[in-house]
């Protein structure tokens, strides 16, 4: 059986792995747009801190894919999916064929429509080649700008600060962490990342980045502007779906899979950033990790189904702890929410129950009970009678 | 004591091994970790790891 996956990513890498953890005689080839190996995302970030070297960035070495026989087609991006001849065209028309092909194409960065954005100095984070142009154009323009406020924001922003840059974060939303966190948690982080030395502006929409070629300020909404000779535009990925709606795959914000992550054409899955699984497109890791395991299980015809991925978001900004797990700020009726406030210590901790199971936390300011909070969380345990004593720093999880 | 994987590359920190390289003797349990403690096979953080 020869298995084709598009995409180097961690779906496609961690499916390859498994693939052949399980299965020593399939063909299995990976054909990538980018042209290094694999490395995971959160390392960007470090490498732009100045904390990780490149060469330390990948997850494998080039002689691993040889050991493991997987066959690794770097700069060699699918232009093309044939599902009736069942064959993936490459460049030059050379066409591949494949008896299952595992589409990990992921997602890649958006840009809302913000007049300027074109202009030199502004730039996305997402791949190895945008950290690279990143730290090329820091070296002599060192007032940064962060567009978004989200994990990927705030983390760019601490990175950029730790390599020197002077750094300025704008959110359009009116509190941090729009997705993970709640107004009282934001306004605890907005003041702890206050202190790092990093200025915050929040509700602001960004109407044009100015300059001539190259970029020299941001004019918000209302007028006001502010001098920047570097921005990074963080405002959340989407999925790459070309590929998938050219070939007639079922597509909606992601590829449509079912709970086997198969799509609809038969003998093509699809895993990771890019897909759309009952209704929801992750873009985390660890649902791109299960994604990658399960799908590799189903492949080789041992039918796993997919469950979904509760989320669980953890900021790693110097001297902050914040975790954030499952439904941490639930929109609608019939959700109970327990708070526990020490402003002056940093630390904010809130449980969401629904009918007194745990459902979703926030839990910042400390790293204590944050293991035993998620796994809580994770397994939907009933928390009726320990309201209140969860919160206590020396809280033994293994009461509930 | 229990396992824990790294979702970003696939690596096992079993508690009874450590990471010996890295200074982690055996018997230390994954919770017990210092905080800047990365995958040794990746590089990412401890946030990335899940129970097995």
């Amino acid at each position: 059986m020869k298995i084709v996956i598009i995409g180097n990513g961690l779906a496609g890498t961690i499916a390859a792995k498994t693939l052949r953890e399980m299965d020593n005689a399939s063909a299995i080839e990976i054909y990538a747009e980018e042209k290094y190996i694999y490395y995971p995302r959160p390392n960007l970030i470090e490498f732009i801190a100045g904390n990780l070297p490149l060469a330390r960035l990948f997850a494998f070495t080039e002689r691993w894919y040889g050991q493991q026989r997987i066959g690794l087609r770097l700069a060699t991006p699918a232009k093309r999916i044939l599902p009736d001849s069942r064959e993936i065209e490459i460049q030059g028309g050379l066409r591949v064929a494949y008896d299952i092909l595992l589409l990990a194409g992921g997602a890649s960065s958006f840009v809302p429509p913000i007049k300027g954005a074109d202009k030199n100095g502004v730039f996305t984070l997402r791949t190895l080649d945008d950290a690279l142009r990143i730290i090329e154009h820091l070296k002599d323009h060192p007032r940064a700008t962060v567009l978004g406020g989200g994990l990927l924001g705030l983390e760019t922003a601490r990175a950029l600060k730790s390599r020197g840059a002077d750094v300025e974060v704008a959110e359009v939303f009116p509190q941090l962490l729009p997705r993970q966190l709640d107004p009282q948690g934001g306004a605890i982080l907005k003041s702890e990342i206050a202190k790092l030395g990093i200025r915050v502006r929040l509700g602001v929409v960004t109407e044009e980045i100015i300059g001539e070629a190259d970029i020299r300020g941001l004019r918000f909404k209302g007028g006001e502007e502010i001098p920047a000779d570097l921005a990074v535009v963080a405002a959340g990925v989407r999925p790459s779906l070309n590929l998938a709606r050219e070939a007639g795959l079922q597509t909606d914000r992601g590829v449509l899979v079912n709970d086997f992550l198969e799509t609809d054409k038969p003998g093509i899955y699809a895993a990771g950033d890019g897909v759309q699984h009952a209704g929801r497109v992750y873009g985390i890791i660890p649902a791109s990790f299960d994604q990658a395991r399960i799908v590799a299980a189903n492949i080789l015809g041992q039918k796993t189904k997919y469950q979904g991925t509760i989320p669980s978001s953890t900021l790693k900004v110097m001297g902050i702890h914040l975790t954030s797990i499952g439904l941490a700020n639930p929109e609608g009726g019939g959700y109970e929410e327990v708070r526990f406030e020490k402003p002056e210590e940093g630390i904010y901790k809130k449980i969401v129950l629904k009918d007194d199971t745990l459902v979703g936390a926030i839990w910042m300011g400390t790293k204590n009970g944050v293991n035993g909070i998620s796994r809580a969380v994770a397994q939907k345990m009933n928390v009726e009678k320990w309201k209140r004593d969860i919160f206590e720093e020396t809280f033994d999880f293994s009461l509930l | 004591m229990e396992k824990y994987e790294c979702t970003a590359c696939g690596y096992v920190y079993d508690p009874a091994v450590g990471d010996q390289e890295n200074g982690i003797a055996p018997g230390i349990a994954f919770e017990d970790l210092p905080d800047d403690w990365v995958c040794p096979q990746c590089g990412v953080g401890k946030e990335f790891f899940q129970k097995i």
